[in-house]
């Protein structure tokens, strides 16, 4: 089943993130209450748009937003957009809201109005700076990745049921041979959270478990296929 | 005669020490970045310090001899050696003579040395009678004692102080800056003031038993004027008193007028002064940063910037801005960064610079990025782009860094919904806030890992996570780097692991050099 977003705002964030969604195959619902903007996310080849009054409950309510759907707010205006984030919430208490903020205080305000995540615009930006000051490779390489301007890349992977990998230890594992870098993994066992490999703890990997790996594509794909290995194929 | 001049110019200016010593006597005297002008200033200091405290004991305590000797001798024998190489790092002589010759040679007119002689001369007396010049030369004469006012010649060795305390330098150039108010000012006293002194001298010589002579009338009349009043002499006739009445007014009047015009001076001048100590005070650092444009962006920066780790100062063109900024207790002056005098102004060749270009429009900070570049390729610029689209026009610009905040935001919300882990540990690895991180270090020369194998070093013993090396700027970075790599010297290698683990690495393979 393909995971739903609903983009609330076709403007300058709407479109990158509408962009960037489309490519990891998410099902996109853009609602707009501008008509312009709606036009134009037509125009470029979205279907599911909607123009629709933000401002009206049982417009919203219509729309019967399921809890695990992605709610994103990034409508032009910030007041309609903090006003948005709290209709949404009394309306789908359980749902994932996510927004843009370009001010302090807008973040705060978005936050009371319980959006679940608020990407403060210049508080990324400054943060960054601060990286790019103190390690500016560390940095630039991340931002490739990311901005798939190169072909290395995180990726995360989910152990299926039965895989190879199943009960093994991590210690035991040779991950050069696969040519990339185990950076963490999420062990069901010990909690939900992620941990990374340096921690110095030693993690068995069971089914259900993700592995956080760094590398170049190819290998990458490589190494998620080996994942994907049956136990008892292998035996065949 | 003539040949010999020329023989001897063009032999100076063939002797490496002879142009080495002149260079190193120059530095040491004038150019304020040398270190041993340092010491020799307080050197000099400390000999008129001394020199003045020597009097002031005299006056009511014998000294012992040799403090005489010291005065006299010791003290004048080196303000004149200073005096006199001064006088000579003026001007090169010896170049206008060499200059003449070839000239001379080349339009083959007879070759006379006297002209480049008298313009050098002239060029000297030009320095002989500037004010420093002439107190230097009148502390040289020693406080002769038999003779009262000679002794009063130290302090003009107080004067010389001068030379060496910036605030009163300062203070000297405000006030030239109303030379023209100030001399009229001077002008208008003298006149009321020889004025009234004769016509009080006229008129109560023979009445008055106070004033004896011309010097006595003048001098009530300055006291009068400028509302001091001792009252040691004071006019006795109807005539007299009608006169120190004028006057009397006539000095509130100009005393009022010379305090304007030095205040005004000073409040012209203040907001200069003041950033040009700012300036001065970044300078002396080996590392800071210049912050363009005060908005959202540079104030959130700033923000961050929990513990100062970093040397900054705000340009900001907007008036009210810097004045918010100084509210908001940050170093800011008024200035536009995309104008070359102003990053000229940064010790850009001494110390490591990073400018930033906050500011909210893209075309300014193409601007800045390029005028910092053109004043100093090794600056480094980090760039705002609003407008990703101007991606490559910054990189052509030069810009090392560019920072798009829209794209930064949205690739973040992106990640946050498509790749939540990666985005935890990504997000985790950049703000510091887990207890794991990923640092880098540069390998320097004599860096003892230089050398070495990627096998060679256990990694794993202190739970570090070799990711890769980044060798040179424009070649691919070498991710999981295969055993057999060599660390080579200028390698960055990134690492990812605790705190603790990143110190204990760096103290293992420590830079010997330092």
């Amino acid at each position: 089943m393909k995971k739903k977003a609903y983009i609330f705002g076709y403007g300058s964030h709407g479109r990158a993130i509408a962009d960037g969604l489309k490519k990891e195959a998410f099902e996109i619902l853009i609602l707009e209450s501008n008509e312009k903007d709606y036009k134009e996310s037509i125009a470029d080849g979205f279907e599911s748009t909607k123009l629709i009054d933000v401002t009206k409950d049982e417009l919203l309510e219509e729309l019967m937003i399921e809890d695990d759907d992605q709610v994103i707010c990034v409508m032009n205006d910030e007041h309609l957009n903090v006003f948005l984030t709290l209709s949404l919430r009394s309306l789908y208490p359980n749902s994932f809201i996510l927004s843009i903020s370009d001010s302090t205080h807008t973040t705060q305000k978005l936050k009371k109005a319980g959006a679940d995540k608020v990407i403060s615009l210049y508080e990324v930006s400054a943060n960054r700076i601060h990286n790019i000051l103190k390690r500016p490779t560390t940095t630039k390489l991340l931002d490739d990745f990311i901005t798939e301007h190169s072909d290395i890349s995180f990726r995360e992977m989910k152990v299926p049921d039965n895989s190879v990998f199943d009960g093994t230890m991590i210690d035991d594992l040779d991950f050069s041979q696969y040519a990339i870098l185990l950076v963490g993994m999420i062990d069901e066992e010990v909690s939900h959270d992620f941990l990374f490999l340096t921690a110095g703890i030693e993690h068995k990997i069971d089914a259900g478990d993700t592995l956080v790996c760094i590398g170049r594509d190819e290998d990458l794909a490589k190494f998620e296929k080996t994942i994907h290995i049956k136990k008892d194929l292998k035996w065949k | 005669m003539k040949d010999f001049l020329f023989n001897l110019a063009s032999k100076m200016d063939h002797s490496k020490n002879y142009n080495k010593t002149k260079i190193f006597i120059y530095n040491i005297l004038n150019n304020p970045d040398n270190i041993l002008k340092k010491y020799l200033d307080l050197f000099i200091i400390f000999l008129i310090i001394s020199s003045v405290a020597i009097l002031i004991y005299e006056v009511k305590h014998p000294v012992p001899h040799w403090m005489d000797l010291y005065d006299i001798y010791f003290v004048s024998f080196i303000f004149l050696i200073e005096y006199l190489l001064r006088l000579w790092v003026v001007d090169d002589m010896r170049k206008g003579i060499l200059e003449e010759h070839r000239e001379s040679k080349y339009l083959n007119r007879k070759f006379s040395p006297i002209t480049p002689i008298k313009k050098s001369l002239s060029k000297k007396l030009n320095y002989m009678l500037t004010p420093e010049a002439i107190i230097d030369l009148l502390a040289i004469f020693p406080a002769y004692r038999p003779l009262r006012v000679l002794r009063l010649f130290v302090l003009f060795r107080v004067l010389k102080l001068l030379r060496y305390s910036k605030n009163i330098k300062q203070f000297i150039e405000v006030l030239s800056n109303k030379k023209f108010e100030l001399l009229t000012l001077l002008l208008l006293l003298i006149f009321v003031d020889i004025t009234a002194g004769i016509a009080l001298y006229v008129l109560e010589e023979q009445i008055n038993p106070n004033i004896n002579s011309l010097f006595d009338a003048l001098y009530w009349s300055l006291v009068t004027i400028s509302t001091v009043g001792y009252g040691d002499i004071s006019p006795v006739t109807h005539e007299g008193r009608v006169i120190s009445m004028l006057i009397i007014v006539s000095g509130i009047a100009m005393i009022s007028f010379a305090t304007s015009v030095i205040v005004s001076a000073f409040s012209e001048k203040l907001n200069e002064l003041k950033e040009n100590r700012i300036i001065e005070q970044i300078n002396k650092n080996k590392k800071f940063l210049i912050i363009c444009g005060y908005g959202q962006l540079a104030k959130m920066f700033l923000r961050q910037e929990r513990s100062i780790e970093h040397n900054y100062i705000i340009l900001e063109k907007d008036q009210e801005k810097v004045d918010h900024a100084i509210s908001d207790g940050y170093d800011a002056i008024k200035a536009d960064a995309s104008r070359h005098e102003t990053l000229s102004k940064f010790a850009v060749n001494h110390a490591e610079v990073t400018v930033l270009c906050l500011t909210n429009s893209d075309i300014e900070n193409i601007y800045i990025t390029l005028n910092a570049k053109i004043v100093n390729p090794t600056m480094q610029v980090i760039a705002r782009a609003n407008n990703s689209n101007l991606y490559k026009k910054f990189i052509r610009a030069g810009a090392d860094h560019i920072l798009m905040p829209n794209n930064v935001a949205n690739t973040m919300l992106l990640s946050a919904i498509s790749q939540p882990v990666m985005h935890k540990a990504i997000y985790a690895i950049l703000t510091g806030k887990n207890i794991v991180h990923i640092d880098e270090i540069i390998l320097y020369e004599h860096n003892s890992l230089i050398g070495k194998k990627v096998s060679d070093i256990d990694f794993k013993a202190i739970k570090l996570l070799l990711i890769g090396i980044q060798r040179g700027k424009n070649t691919p970075f070498i991710l999981n780097p295969s055993s057999s790599e060599v660390f080579q010297e200028n390698d960055i290698v990134l690492m990812m692991g605790r705190k603790v683990s990143h110190s204990y690495f760096k103290e293992i393979y420590q830079d010997y050099s330092v």
